[in-house]
């Protein structure tokens, strides 16, 4: 979800809660206003009437000629007229030439004559204008509220794109950097203080990123050469050892042992290296390699080596498979997941490979059970005792994938297949 | 032949030193890119190892001293660097050859030995031992002036014995030169033994002089009976 969308979508809710309360109160104010005038015109009209009936007693007749207005008055005790107090109240009349109910405002009150009588006083105002009027107030209201609503939505979004920018142009200089190429200089002019920190904060982290890439490259080409020499001279020294022609074939025998395990040392050095090289994105070269020409060439050539274990190899499917990747990467990836389906293979085991034009799949036969999915990519996680793995075969291949958007997939249904998905 | 090593590693150096002389090379050698400098000014070498990692300096620097003063010493790089802009550009420089430590000794030797087959012009482009006689070049093998047919790996691990007659010759060095560092030596131990058969069988047939003789465990050697 765009922060856009997502600010919008916040301010949506409250303002249509808000905005609701708002409008019935507002509705519910001028109802009462309306009322309240109604009243005051009821209480002017009682007043009139009254002055008028005192002084003249031809008034104390009911009137209801005035389809706007009418009024009844008859008499009524003391006891009854004591009880009474001004009562206003709605209620609808019966309009005879429209044939309807209409709705009337009524106010009932009592008034003494001077010659000691008491009478009901009843004045009815049709109300049919309030009607109008509180319906045009709410249809107003719903309209002014929807438009009201909109304005402030699309201003919000407006606003928005006009303050945030600096925000995108940080975010498309970032999807442009990698630690390790030359940084862009981060064209983003802006008066807003906060902008200014964040385009300083990231030009300096970007900065910081590219010096420690350095470090840590420099570490792993310094960790190489400390371990290779030591390692170079300790084979260089066994293999004049062996060379003197005082050494027994125990002393040999001896002798081969240690250098095979210092050659297992070294190229498990070598494979480290190669995975802290992968990780540290230090293949930045690519060009576009064919995997299919890759795949069969390793092929013949793994053939050759495993002639010895009678494995048979069928190449079930082969498409043009070609992706843009660094040459040796591409190279370590399908001679890793190649290698592995030999060294676990049986003798006179089978091999089956299939390329599409977008996936490399490699089955196996092996005397190995099913593998741990968890463990499968992780370093030395062996899990088989063969002297010929270094547990860090698989670890490559995790690391490739990772760097090219490639899936690895591992199914087993007797025999183990490694699916490559090359997105 | 004179040979000057230029390593700042005191144990490496010597190694490399007691390997060479082995092999009648009169070997020099310093430990410091000053004194590589005054060497290589003051003196010519038919070949020169070249450490790029010096304390006080990069052995590629001193490779373009070198070119600078139109010297015509091969070079051969040897590196802990396994880095391959670093051998490209020895390389460019006019490098001959780029080892990557740790090397085998006896791959050293080959290929200086190669480098200076491949100097000597005049010379001919073919190597010999006892009465085999190989042309690197054009991939021909003589026995007693008749041709043996070998493929190509066999070819390479016949090279590789004659560069290096006498010498007790490791199964993965072995394993490295026919397949270069491009497959996990371990993977070929099977092969090199499959290999070195049907070749010593190839040899025999033809009456070759020298014999392949397999060392318990660590590898096989070629020897020239006297």
């Amino acid at each position: 979800m765009k922060l856009a969308h997502y600010t919008i979508r916040n301010l949506s809710l409250p303002l249509l809660l808000i905005m609701t309360i708002w409008a019935c109160v507002f509705y519910f104010l001028v109802l009462h206003e309306v009322n309240d005038e109604t009243n005051d015109t009821l209480q002017n009209y009682k007043e009139m009437i009254i002055k008028h009936a005192l002084s003249d007693s031809a008034f104390l007749k009911n009137n209801e000629n005035n389809i706007m207005n009418s009024y009844y008055m008859h008499e009524i005790s003391k006891e009854e007229a004591n009880l009474m107090k001004d009562e206003f109240y709605d209620a609808t009349k019966y309009i005879e030439i429209e044939r309807e109910h209409e709705p009337i405002r009524v106010l009932r009150t009592c008034f003494m004559t001077s010659d000691g009588k008491y009478y009901e006083l009843k004045i009815e105002i049709s109300t049919l204008e309030k009607e109008d009027l509180l319906e045009t107030v709410l249809w107003s209201i719903i309209a002014l509220y929807l438009l009201l609503l909109c304005c402030i939505l699309v201003v919000t979004h407006y606003v928005f794109h006009k303050s945030f920018r600096p925000l995108y142009t940080i975010l498309d200089w970032l999807k442009y950097y990698i630690p390790g190429k030359k940084i862009e200089p981060l064209k983003n002019e802006t008066t807003v203080d906060e902008f200014s920190a964040l385009n300083k904060a990231f030009e300096e982290a970007a900065q910081r990123g590219n010096v420690l890439y350095e470090q840590q490259k420099q570490f792993v080409e310094n960790a190489s050469h400390e371990l290779q020499t030591p390692l170079a001279v300790s084979m260089n020294k066994l293999e004049l050892l062996s060379e003197n022609p005082d050494c027994t074939e125990e002393q040999l025998r001896e002798i081969s042992d240690i250098y095979q395990t210092l050659q297992g040392v070294v190229r498990m050095n070598k494979s480290l290296l190669l995975i802290s090289r992968i990780d540290n994105n230090q293949y930045l070269e690519t060009q576009n390699v064919s995997i299919t020409e890759l795949g069969k060439t390793l092929l013949t050539e793994y053939e050759e080596i495993y002639e010895a274990k009678h494995i048979r190899t069928f190449l079930i499917k082969e498409e043009e498979l070609v992706r843009n990747m660094n040459e040796s990467l591409a190279k370590t990836l399908v001679k890793n997941i190649l290698r592995n389906a030999f060294i676990h293979n049986m003798p006179e085991g089978e091999i089956y490979i299939e390329i599409t034009s977008n996936t490399l799949s490699i089955e196996n036969t092996s005397d190995s059970p099913e593998l741990n999915q968890d463990k499968l990519f992780s370093r030395f996680a062996k899990q088989s005792n063969r002297p010929d793995s270094t547990g860090l075969g698989l670890a490559i291949v995790k690391s490739i994938a990772k760097i090219y958007q490639i899936e690895v997939d591992y199914f087993y249904n007797g025999k183990h297949r490694f699916v490559l998905t090359f997105l | 032949m004179k040979i000057l090593i230029i390593e700042d590693e005191d144990k490496l150096r010597e190694v490399m030193i007691r390997s060479l002389e082995k092999e009648q090379y009169l070997v020099e050698s310093v430990a410091t890119f000053q004194q590589a400098l005054l060497k290589i000014s003051d003196y010519d070498y038919d070949c020169i190892i070249l450490d790029i990692m010096l304390p006080d300096g990069s052995g590629l620097t001193l490779l373009s001293e070198l070119k600078k003063m139109h010297k015509k010493e091969s070079v051969i790089i040897v590196s802990a660097k396994d880095s391959l802009d670093d051998k490209v550009i020895g390389l460019n420089l006019g490098a001959d050859d780029y080892l990557t430590k740790p090397f085998h000794l006896a791959e050293l030797n080959a290929r200086i030995k190669s480098i200076i087959r491949r100097k000597q012009q005049d010379g001919e482009l073919s190597l010999s031992l006892g009465n085999i006689l190989i042309y690197p070049d054009k991939h021909l093998v003589n026995v007693d002036k008749e041709e043996v047919v070998l493929n190509r790996k066999e070819f390479d691990l016949l090279y590789y014995f004659i560069t290096n007659p006498g010498r007790l010759l490791s199964k993965d060095a072995l394993a490295e030169s026919v397949w270069g560092d491009y497959i996990d030596q371990a993977d070929s131990f099977d092969f090199i033994y499959s290999q070195v058969k049907n070749l010593r069988k190839k040899l025999k047939t033809a009456g070759a002089t020298p014999e392949i003789k397999a060392i318990y465990g660590f590898g096989y050697k070629m020897i020239l009976e006297e």
